[in-house]
């Protein structure tokens, strides 16, 4: 049940407002706490992000290199030991043993026992004409005077060159060695030629799983071998393509092949599509996303608890507020009540005495015409200055002499007196007086004839309020320092408009001259002085239940 | 009414018109009445006469009510003194019975009890006669 200022006061605007400012603190808290949370994770998320990337970056480099390298050395083992193998053939053998059909046919098939990638191997003179050949394509004789080649093996006695087309129309590279014939003393070449296809397969047995693409480059960045990204042999290999090929997530490494012209180039798919870093983003979206979710469900409810503990503070300062401003109204309303009747007492008491001289004069006349029906008038005057006058003093709360005695009162006993009063009104309508009253300590310091008005007019009320055959209920009840008293009847009831005025002077729902509205007003009154409070809650239909607190005697 | 000639009574009220129609009705009903509208006048009356029962306004002008009491009382302390007053209250009904007034009475009053009060007081103020 909610008390009477509860009930009482409806909701205000300044209320509604309350709510809509309840409401964006709700938001602002929620935020506030969301941002608090969540942006400490997110910067966690983006340093882990960005250092596990850049970890993976810098372990995947080092690793590609250093396949790279050791795919590198095989390489360069691999041409080395060719180059050598053709060095000694040249040494070994002179250079007419070997211009001769069947010691190239025996060195070819040497060479190619050992090294089944040369494509084929010829003896060329001092001035560049192809003296002997064992391979597929129809050079014997071919001059190559002039030739890039020729030249560089002529000054430097080892060369490896770059990949050319040359007289055969393949692309290929010539391995040859220069030596000086012992009897002429004049330079004769020793080649052997490996067909770009072949350095391919050649490079495929090189190529690591990890490996998308290995390919060879020369100096002048032109392409040796075919290339998944690049394009076939002889394309040209651009700063721009290497950019576009690493933005799209390969990794490129390049290592410089030792005693050849080229360049090995290898590209690996690099992290982000790898196993390891979806896991570790998709760890990451899982942590965030369930630390957002966390953090929104522990703000919601944060916020919710606040706002609901702010909201119940302010509803108690409301309530105590309107209490207070209430409690200061009946104050002043009795105040203003009780001067209004000191200031009708003197002209009242003039009236009456004047009234009085009248009659006086008029018993000591003799008989006229009007004197009896005058006498009626005045006697008529009499009888209302003595309702003014009732008014007037229960306004005042006026009691006689001796009546202001202060002393410990047993509540039962005042009770029970009030009833024994009433008897006659409860016994001609029949009501079914219901009495729960704790006996034990039931004192309180107060003055008799006072509490004795406070019961009279509430119980007074309640009679006033049910049907015949109806019951009212008083139950008294002590806990901690205090007595309450409860009168509780299943009469008509009130609106909360009526509770509102139910305490001030000459509020009366009763038909005129039946009541002067006085009694609560002076109950309340006299609940104060006693230091007591009063409380109503009731329901039109229902009844009314009045409880009174009074401050216990403690002896 | 022959006791009524002996019972002196003194009005003070700043109420003239009151004051008047009561010491009238007094008057005619064979008591010897006097009115007095202040305390000072009322003081003054006492000097010259003595009264057997003061009848006594609260709130006036120059002295009120308790002061002029409690000059009564010290300076006549066979008077005695019924307080009537429109103005009533605890605090005041306490003061003026601690100050030794016979009773406290709130206006208007019905003349008949007025009457048995001072007949109460007359006695009380010769009781020793």
């Amino acid at each position: 049940m909610n008390s009477i200022f509860t009930r009482v006061f409806s909701p205000s605007s300044q209320e509604k407002d309350l709510k809509r400012n309840y409401h964006e603190l709700y938001k602002v808290l929620i935020g506030t706490m969301l941002f608090l949370t969540l942006i400490p994770v997110l910067i966690t998320a983006f340093f882990s992000y960005q250092n596990y990337k850049n970890l993976l970056q810098v372990s995947e480099k080092a690793q590609l290199q250093s396949r790279l390298e050791g795919s590198t050395r095989v390489l360069t083992a691999m041409m080395d030991n060719i180059l050598s193998v053709i060095d000694l053939l040249a040494t070994e053998n002179t250079y007419h043993a070997i211009k001769t059909e069947e010691g190239i046919a025996n060195i070819s098939k040497l060479i190619k026992k050992e090294y089944r990638y040369i494509t084929d191997i010829g003896v060329i003179n001092n001035l560049g004409v192809q003296q002997a050949y064992s391979g597929d394509y129809p050079l014997l004789g071919e001059s190559y005077f002039g030739d890039n080649w020729f030249s560089n093996v002529l000054a430097k006695g080892l060369y490896i060159s770059p990949v050319y087309l040359g007289h055969r129309n393949t692309p290929h590279f010539t391995i040859a060695v220069a030596t000086n014939d012992k009897k002429t003393k004049s330079s004769w070449i020793l080649r052997a030629t490996i067909n770009a296809s072949n350095l391919k397969a050649l490079l495929a047995t090189i190529k690591t799983d990890a490996s998308e693409d290995i390919f060879l480059v020369d100096n002048n960045n032109i392409l040796q071998t075919s290339s998944v990204f690049f394009g076939p042999t002889f394309s040209i290999y651009t700063p721009e393509n290497i950019n576009k090929i690493q933005n799209k997530s390969y990794i490129l490494a390049t290592a410089k092949v030792p005693h050849t012209p080229w360049t090995l180039v290898m590209v690996e798919k690099n992290y982000f599509a790898e196993e390891n870093w979806n896991n570790f983003t998709k760890t990451l979206i899982c942590i965030f996303a369930s630390c957002f979710i966390g953090s929104t469900i522990i703000a919601v409810l944060l916020a919710q608890a606040i706002v609901r503990r702010i909201q119940k503070t302010d509803a108690l300062q409301v309530q105590l507020l309107q209490e207070a401003e209430h409690t200061d109204r009946l104050v002043s309303m009795g105040r203003l009540a009780a001067g209004v009747g000191h200031e009708i007492n003197n002209p009242l008491a003039i009236i009456n005495q004047k009234n009085g001289l009248a009659e006086d004069l008029l018993l000591l006349s003799d008989d006229f015409t009007y004197k009896q029906d005058i006498l009626t008038i005045l006697q008529s005057i009499n009888n209302n200055v003595d309702r003014c006058k009732a008014i007037t003093h229960r306004l005042l709360g006026f009691a006689r002499r001796g009546d202001n005695k202060v002393e410990p009162v047993d509540v039962n006993y005042v009770i029970q007196e009030v009833l024994s009063f009433l008897e006659n009104a409860i016994m001609y309508k029949k009501i079914d007086i219901q009495l729960s009253l704790e006996l034990q300590n039931a004192k309180i310091m107060c003055n008799q004839t006072q509490l004795q008005q406070v019961f009279l007019n509430i119980i007074n009320n309640s009679i006033d309020a049910v049907n015949p055959h109806d019951c009212i209920k008083i139950f008294s009840h002590i806990q901690a320092k205090v007595i309450d008293i409860t009168i509780q009847d299943n009469g008509i009831g009130m609106s909360s408009e009526h509770i509102t005025h139910l305490f001030e002077p000459f509020f009366t729902t009763k038909e005129t001259g039946k009541g002067t509205g006085l009694g609560l007003s002076i109950t309340y009154g006299l609940v104060k002085k006693m230091e007591g409070d009063i409380k109503v809650e009731s329901e039109v239909g229902h009844g009314t239940t009045i409880t009174i607190t009074f401050p216990l005697y403690n002896n | 009414m022959k006791k009524n000639k002996t019972i002196r009574i003194l009005i003070i009220d700043d109420e003239a018109e009151f004051a008047q129609t009561l010491c009238t009705r007094l008057q005619l009903r064979d008591y010897k009445s006097q009115i007095a509208i202040s305390g000072h006048d009322g003081l003054d009356l006492l000097e010259k006469e003595s009264f057997d029962v003061v009848i006594l306004d609260l709130r006036m002008p120059d002295i009120d009510g308790i002061e002029t009491l409690t000059i009564i009382k010290n300076k006549y302390p066979h008077t005695e003194v019924i307080i009537l007053t429109g103005h009533a209250s605890f605090k005041t009904g306490q003061q003026g019975m601690q100050g030794g007034a016979f009773d406290y009475l709130m206006k208007p009053v019905d003349l008949n009890i007025l009457l048995e009060k001072i007949h109460d007081a007359y006695s009380k103020s010769h009781l020793n006669d």
